[in-house]
């Protein structure tokens, strides 16, 4: 009897970590949940990609917004300059202006409530850029909670299939058993491959947008007691 | 979704792609090692047959020759021997050389090539002390047989001058340190003598199996093998409940071709259960059919014979295809 030892290499390497391969001889349910963790990995790396560039030009337009402001002797006219920007600082900013307007158009200011007012539409506006922000961090968090659990079951699935192909080849040899495992385990390292960098990202993230939103709070305070100050001058 | 989205769709989307297309293209596995260095080899699966003997090997050899004499000479012996009530002269050769040669007056002949045996005890002691004490005993009993004519005579005188000379000869086979092998062969005639004979008489003798080729346990499970083997194939069970449970043991001659030699008879039936009984008597008649469609047997190990003659068979409905 002859054994070609080479035909048993080329065996071996059909059987070596080939996603594609795995992925042809997997289960149908186990190729549902790969090509769905699949999916949650790129939107999870779409999400990284552009919340971090977006992110970082928030927070980088914000600071220097929020210096130039210190800087400017004319809040009217720094505003009619640079307020109609569309970044969070800019939007806080706009708000308390507008709100201002608005409340010292009238001939008699309530200062009480106009103080009251513009308090109210910046931390308003603060809420609303965080909450515009930090839309897809829920995504990333749900990703990383989630995917691990669903490669879980892939697996499972893919190991209880590849017990059935045992007890019908009646063979519990290694050259039978290990590609079903190697396949079902697949599942569970894509899920892992989807759900670290989404679990990273997103505390990463969130750490980022609390820190942006402490920037603006404080932007904010230092807006209204300007407008506060202003107030106080105004008869 | 805003245009930085956008973009980090697209980057994310391409990144995959591309790590999965590498992975699957083997970018990052490990070379395979058995390809590096691995020519293509030839697996024979051999049985285990083992038919070999288990005792230890006896040679078959004749004992390295010593000065043999000449044809010629020992057939003089013939009449040597026959002046055999001539014990006496015989102790005196055993004491001294030069005495042995007067005394047998015929094989005056021969007393040349007697100074020439005297020598060789000498050398066969050697060859003695070496070892093959066996072989020594076998010849004299073979020769009895084999060789009748000539050795009768030769025999007769060892033996009768055995009886006399044993004192006498004490001494002579305590020089040759040999045991009852040497006395047969008595100082009279020397050893030389029935070498002589030996190396004519062996040549027919050798064709006779060795004697002592026992067989040990995995030859026998060889020759189950073999003969299961052979007789598997020709056994039809009869159909009903529980039939593979019976076993017969059947009792088996064979020829030394391997042919059954009469018919063969079942010593008894094991498995035998209620709903099976019915069958017992048929599963009895097929398996006496099956060894004798088997017969002749092939492959049996011919050196075993002894032990393939009669056979205790075991044949067992389950083994049958």
């Amino acid at each position: 009897m002859n054994l070609n030892l080479p035909a048993i290499g080329a065996a071996t390497d059909a059987a070596t970590i080939s996603p594609l391969a795995l992925f042809i001889q997997a289960d149908i349910v186990v190729k549902g949940v790969m090509l769905g963790l699949l999916l949650a990995s790129i939107w999870t790396w779409a999400i990284i990609i552009g919340f971090s560039f977006s992110l970082r030009k928030a927070s980088k337009e914000s600071r220097k917004f929020e210096e130039d402001f210190w800087k400017a002797e004319d809040i009217d006219r720094f505003y009619e300059s640079r307020g109609k920007a569309e970044f969070p600082a800019a939007k806080v900013m706009a708000a308390g202006v507008t709100e201002w307007r608005r409340s010292t158009a009238q001939k008699v200011i309530d200062r009480d409530g106009t103080r009251d007012r513009l308090s109210t539409s910046m931390s308003s506006s603060i809420a609303s850029e965080i909450d515009r922000l930090s839309d897809r961090l829920n995504v990333l968090a749900t990703v990383g909670s989630v995917a691990p659990f669903v490669g879980l079951f892939g697996t499972v699935w893919g190991i209880m299939r590849a017990f059935t192909g045992i007890a019908a080849a009646q063979n519990s040899s290694l050259a039978v058993v290990a590609p079903g495992i190697a396949e079902a385990l697949f599942a569970t390292a894509i899920g892992l491959f989807a759900a670290i960098p989404a679990v990273i990202a997103y505390n990463r993230f969130s750490h980022g947008i609390n820190r942006l939103e402490a920037r603006l709070t404080r932007f904010a305070d230092g807006f209204y007691a300007t407008l506060s100050r202003e107030l106080e001058a105004q008869r | 979704m805003e245009r930085a989205e956008k973009i980090g769709l697209g980057v994310a989307t391409a990144a995959h792609v591309l790590l999965f297309g590498l992975l699957s293209a083997g970018f990052l596995s490990t070379p395979n090692p058995l390809k590096l260095n691995s020519p293509p080899m030839d697996i024979n699966l051999v049985d285990e047959v083992a038919l070999k003997s288990a005792a230890p090997q006896i040679s078959t050899q004749p004992p390295p020759p010593s000065v043999a004499p000449d044809k010629g000479p020992t057939e003089d012996a013939k009449p040597a021997p026959e002046p055999e009530p001539q014990p006496e002269p015989a102790p005196a050769p055993a004491k001294a050389q030069p005495r042995p040669t007067p005394p047998p007056p015929k094989p005056v002949k021969e007393s040349p090539p007697k100074p020439q045996e005297k020598p060789a005890p000498a050398k066969k002691e050697v060859a003695k002390t070496h070892a093959k004490p066996k072989p020594a005993p076998e010849k004299p009993a073979p020769k009895a047989k084999a060789a009748p004519e000539k050795p009768k005579a030769a025999a007769a005188p060892a033996k009768t001058s055995k009886s006399t000379e044993k004192p006498k000869s004490a001494t002579t086979a305590r020089a040759s340190g040999q045991g009852k092998a040497d006395k047969p062969k008595g100082s009279l005639l020397g050893k030389d003598f029935l070498k002589g004979i030996d190396t004519s008489a062996d040549a027919p003798r050798k064709v006779a199996p060795p004697p002592a080729a026992t067989m040990g346990a995995a030859q026998k499970a060889a020759l189950d093998r073999v003969i299961s083997e052979q007789i598997y194939p020709h056994l039809r069970l009869p159909s009903g409940a529980d039939v593979e449970q019976l076993i017969a043991i059947l009792d088996v001659k064979l020829d030394q071709n391997g042919r059954v030699v009469g018919r063969p008879s079942v010593i008894d039936v094991q498995g035998e259960t209620a709903s099976n009984r019915p069958q017992v008597s048929v599963y009895k008649e097929r398996a006496i059919q099956a060894v004798m469609a088997a017969s002749p047997f092939r492959n049996l190990p011919d050196e075993y014979y002894e032990q393939w003659k009669w056979l205790k068979l075991r044949v067992d409905a389950r083994k049958a295809r």
